[in-house]
């Protein structure tokens, strides 16, 4: 069997309660991984994760941290360096919408999806890239959607922030570089997840009839791609965005 | 006024510093001369400087904010005083050359710009830094 090279690294992953975070976590845990994930406030959802990984005999932590806080996040990065000695890969997956006519947006709205989707990297990526730097070695995911390339009604805010995302990703891959660390973006399309539950309701057959595929992806479909690029085998792979989308197509 | 620190001092911390450096640069730690430029004599790029920074922090225990060193440099002045447009005043390129007490007249450009101040920093504007966040966090 190959080997992935994951087995003993340690992992961050942000949002790892739920949905295409919970799949992260699950894998790289699988793989030998030591993980901790960040959540923002469903406790049950959290303490479910790391009672399965227990149960499983796989290292599951979680932390509740607001990535919206840089001073909490820098504090929970630190907890992580302490417990674990070092920090190999982060995977900055939390997200969130609240998707309308741009019309009929309260300032709230664009608000809080840009501090949470975009201010949440740039908090998390700041505290752990000092630790890579040293180390000269690291591998960064950040989890953007195709609505940061493609159109799509209602989503001005989250697209936006998607957007950034990807630009955020280029940039840094160039900054890193000196130092053999990757930066790479994983763009999926509809997931079958908490988060798209309202765009499948509302939309679904038209959604349905953009994608080749003709299906949605699953948490886990995004979760290899993620699980790849943290991997040795994507050690020549930076600045990249891959697209997990079946084959999205957007007016 | 800007604090004094002894020849001694620096002496006390340097061995450590070099060290720290030579790991963050990749070179041997003989390279590492108080007074060798760390742009032009040792290659350093931007983000040796960040690795340096980070280094030090655990080497030493200490904490050192971002744009310490420049911090440190413009002492009293407020930043207009220091600089307009990113070139230092008259008075802000006079309070650098006592900072960088170390580093010899001719290295000083004239205009002088912000952008270019780290192409002045040597291994002993290092060991002042360190020594500065030392006091600071004895006396907080």
């Amino acid at each position: 069997m190959l080997d992935s090279g994951l087995a003993g690294r340690t992992a961050i992953v942000t949002g790892g309660s739920r949905g295409i975070g919970r799949a992260i976590v699950e894998l790289l845990a699988a793989e030998g991984v030591d993980v901790t994930f960040f959540y923002r406030d469903n406790v049950a959802a959290a303490d479910s994760v790391v009672a399965a990984a227990d149960a499983r005999g796989n290292k599951i932590a979680s932390d509740k941290v607001d990535i919206r806080d840089s001073q909490a996040c820098a504090a929970a990065v630190d907890r992580v360096a302490e417990r674990c000695g070092r920090i190999d890969i982060l995977v900055n997956n939390a997200g969130m919408i609240r998707d309308n006519q741009l019309a009929a947006f309260v300032d709230e709205d664009v608000q809080i999806v840009l501090d949470t989707n975009v201010g949440g990297v740039f908090n998390v990526t700041r505290a752990v890239v000092p630790h890579m730097i040293v180390q000269r070695s690291g591998k960064i995911v950040n989890v953007s959607s195709v609505a940061g390339e493609k159109g799509g009604r209602g989503q001005t805010n989250y697209a936006a922030s998607k957007g950034a995302i990807n630009a955020f990703t280029r940039s840094l891959a160039v900054e890193l570089a000196p130092r053999k660390i990757t930066v790479n973006g994983v763009a999926p399309g509809v997931i079958e997840t908490e988060m798209s539950q309202p765009v499948r309701d509302l939309a679904g057959d038209d959604v349905l009839a953009r994608i080749l595929l003709r299906r949605y992806g699953t948490a886990e479909e995004v979760a290899y791609a993620v699980w790849f690029l943290t991997s040795r085998f994507a050690d020549y792979v930076t600045g990249a965005v891959f697209n997990v989308d079946g084959g999205f197509k957007m007016e | 006024m800007q604090p004094t620190i002894t020849k001694e001092e620096i002496m006390q911390v340097f061995p450590k510093v070099a060290a720290t450096m030579a790991d963050a640069l990749g070179c041997d730690v003989e390279d590492i001369e108080l007074d060798v430029s760390l742009i032009e004599g040792l290659d350093a790029e931007s983000i040796d400087f960040l690795d340096m920074v980070f280094r030090l922090e655990r080497a030493f225990k200490i904490k050192i904010p971002r744009g310490k060193i420049i911090d440190n440099a413009r002492g009293d002045l407020s930043e207009a005083e220091f600089e307009q447009k990113g070139v230092l005043t008259p008075v802000g390129l006079a309070q650098l050359k006592v900072y960088l007490s170390e580093v010899p007249a001719e290295r000083f450009r004239e205009p002088m710009k912000v952008a270019d101040i780290a192409r002045l920093f040597t291994p002993e504007t290092f060991c002042k830094l360190v020594l500065m966040a030392q006091r600071e966090t004895k006396a907080a």
